[in-house]
């Protein structure tokens, strides 16, 4: 196992790295974003569009694949093609030649699998919307790994489409998995996903202009160093969960009405004139610029943001934060569940998972990759093993929450309040 | 093959209107068909959606929940497509009369921003906006405006935004009409007295109407369905626009009934309007004299 990562580290581009020198990847990933959705809703139901937008994708395996010709590796029958479904800047780039992932090309120097990874995933309702004809008719969906967040991986397995993982052909997930994402209620054996990165959604600001501030409560004072300047993020589990711990109830049990209180809370602050906006990923830009000073934000970004702006702050509220997953899933019906199985095992080598960490810096699911990555011999990176939002412990974990795993019903009661709330 | 094209000379009109004709049912008879049908759906991505005619309550419901947004979006396209003409009229008016050798360079000069992709130019207009950015910025130092005032997340944003994009398709238009008006009109109602402004108010600014007319048009149903704008630049819920809200219907709540029944009434709002538009105006005749 341990030929497989003989460069580990010695590529010092980061996520963040990259983030920084792209700004206009927010407006291609808009475009992309607005191109998958319009697919998803004219034409659900063609699935396998997806592989075929390999040449824009720029597929790393294209270039690595003679290597894997050269030696390949006799194991049980991996399959020739993985393919793979992720959410953008989510995996380990080579420095010198961006769309190559050391990851990827381990995993087909070692199995001789080519990966036909994609960055297909933008929104969890979009990528689902693509998926589900297939689904539904009992079709593979041309995807053999998915990453879905919780609550959507949630539905798609109580709808029983996800392949049962076999856990024999995946000793590394079983071992390495950390022990707060194992046995969720909506997957009690532990064997239909694998989490693939976890993130904390808790208070972001700019400390130089609003000072240290550590209470959700400050989202709806008027004062006059943030009134104005204030957003929210517009996923609807994420700012009616914080709003339901400032109201001291627990998003992991959230009813329809602890919905509607929620959502009846958060109107003030917004007729009050405090909240600015409901946003997505571009909070960071009016962040950045500061047109938003105080708000509600994903721990990675604002590691990111702090490269351009030192004074930009994560905390974990007094009131708690939340915390979500995204997780590896195997449709129904893949064609290449044995390989996808492999996959699934390789990412949980700690010392891959420290490799993809080091490179996206959120929270790894995976044990030992601290330690993988505390033995790093660049000290930028090994230091990343003392990052509480990386590397959160024990009494941290305690702070966050999850959200409930609403019903189909509660679901759609759910987003359409908050829909309305946020004026459509 | 001239020969068999000399044969067959009354099918050349429709050979020629074939490409038209499959790209307009392709792309418009074939999704409108398919949205009107799923606008009398009801039930759920999950649990699959079924026909009925009696669910043409998505319409009233639809209608009656975002009056608000449609209301907006009337008012906002309105206020947009009138500072749209205040700024063009003028700028058509000097390129076509006054321009002289440069008359080609400000036409360019019109439509070069063109050559940059629409939402960068909303998203550049952010940053100009911004609440310290080049235009607040010093204002705000000199003084001149509060600490608090913003542009950024208010109507004045979103109408300017969209104003800003529509210009060149209000402008374009008018310069033609104005280009084609024969100056001895012009002359020969100064040599019967008339002052420059009777003779602007008689001549000049009635024979512009057809080009107004398809400006106003131009402008003001895009700028009805526009949601780019109120995405990027209002980003508030008092600024949302209805198409905003066909965006998070179909797209973020799966609500794919209300959203096709609101594209519905946004098209019938539209077509009515305009035909009330071009009753009150009364430019058919003038298009088709002047075309």
């Amino acid at each position: 196992m341990s030929e497989q990562h003989p460069s580990l580290f010695s590529r010092t581009l980061t996520r963040r790295r990259l983030l920084r020198g792209t700004a206009l990847t927010g407006v291609a990933a808009f475009l992309a974003a607005c191109g998958t959705a319009a697919q998803s809703v004219v034409q659900s139901a063609a699935p396998s569009v997806a592989p075929s937008e390999a040449g824009s994708a720029g597929p790393p395996s294209a270039a690595a694949s003679p290597s894997a010709a050269a030696s390949p590796t006799p194991v049980p029958s991996p399959a020739a093609e993985l393919n793979f479904a992720n959410w953008p800047l989510y995996i380990d780039q080579d420095t010198s030649n961006p769309p190559k992932s050391p990851t990827l090309d381990g995993f087909t120097k070692k199995f001789g699998t080519k990966v036909n990874y994609r960055e297909s995933i933008n929104a969890n309702e979009d990528f689902f919307g693509t998926i589900r004809p297939a689904l539904q008719a009992g079709q593979d969906t041309g995807w053999d790994l998915v990453v879905l967040t919780d609550w959507m991986a949630a539905k798609v397995i109580g709808l029983g489409w996800a392949e049962t993982i076999d856990t024999a052909n995946t000793p590394q997930f079983v071992a390495n998995e950390a022990d707060n994402l194992r046995n969720q209620s909506w997957d009690p054996d532990n064997n239909k996903r694998a989490p693939w990165q976890s993130g904390m959604t808790g208070l972001g600001f700019d400390a130089k202009v609003v000072g240290e501030q550590t209470s959700l409560a400050a989202l709806w004072q008027a004062d006059p160093r943030w009134k104005g300047k204030v957003w929210l993020l517009n996923e609807m589990r994420d700012t009616i969960g914080l709003t339901l711990l400032k109201l001291g109830k627990d998003p992991a049990a959230a009813t329809n009405a602890d919905c509607d209180a929620a959502i009846a809370e958060i109107k003030k602050a917004v007729d009050g004139g405090v909240v600015r906006s409901f946003l997505g990923n571009d909070y960071k830009e009016g962040l950045i610029k500061g047109d938003l000073v105080l708000g509600t934000a994903w721990s990675g970004d604002v590691i990111q943001a702090q490269l351009e702006k030192a004074s930009l702050k994560f905390n974990i509220p007094s009131e708690g934060g939340m915390i979500w997953t995204d997780n590896m899933l195997i449709p129904k019906g893949a064609a290449h569940k044995y390989t996808a199985e492999l996959m699934i095992d390789y990412v949980y080598d700690p010392v891959i998972a420290a490799q993809i960490a080091a490179y996206v810096q959120y929270v790894s699911p995976v044990k030992g990759s601290k330690e993988a990555i505390a033995k790093n011999a660049d000290p930028a990176v090994a230091a990343l093993a003392k990052n509480a939002l990386m590397f959160p412990d024990a009494a941290t974990l305690g702070r966050t929450h999850i959200f409930k795993a609403l019903s189909a019903d509660e679901d759609k009661y759910f987003n359409d309040q908050f829909s309305t709330l946020q004026g459509n | 093959m001239t020969a068999l094209l000399r044969r067959y000379k009354s099918i050349v009109p429709y050979l020629l209107l074939t490409p038209g004709l499959i790209w307009l049912a392709i792309f418009y008879v074939y999704p409108s068909v398919q949205m009107f049908i799923s606008s009398f759906w009801s039930g759920s991505l999950e649990g699959g959606f079924t026909f009925s005619l009696s669910n043409i309550h998505n319409y009233t419901d639809g209608l009656s929940r975002y009056q608000d947004q449609i209301i907006r979006s009337v008012f906002f396209a309105a206020a947009a497509t009138v500072a749209t003409f205040l700024i063009s009229f003028p700028l058509a008016y000097t390129i076509a009369f006054r321009a002289g050798h440069y008359k080609n360079l400000l036409l360019f000069l019109v439509i070069a921003p063109f050559f940059t992709s629409f939402l960068l130019r909303v998203i550049s207009w952010r940053t100009i906006l911004g609440d310290d950015g080049l235009l607040l910025g010093p204002l705000k130092s000199a003084g001149l405006v509060g600490d608090d005032f913003r542009i950024l997340a208010t109507p004045v944003a979103v109408i300017s935004g969209i104003a800003y994009n529509f210009l060149p398709f209000m402008t374009l238009p008018i310069y033609v009409s104005l280009e084609k008006i024969d100056k001895r009109l012009l002359e020969a109602g100064q040599d019967l007295y008339a002052s420059p402004w009777g003779a602007f108010r008689k001549i000049t600014f009635p024979l512009a109407l057809p080009g107004i007319f398809a400006g106003t048009l131009l402008t003001f149903i895009p700028a009805m369905g526009d949601y780019v704008n109120a995405e990027l630049l209002g980003q508030t819920p008092a600024t949302k626009m209805i198409g905003n809200v066909v965006q998070s219907r179909f797209l973020v709540n799966n609500d794919y009934p209300t959203a096709a029944a609101l594209s519905f009434i946004l098209m019938a709002g539209i077509l009515v309007a305009v035909a009330v538009y071009a009753r009150l105006l009364g430019t058919e005749e003038l298009m088709s004299s002047a075309g």
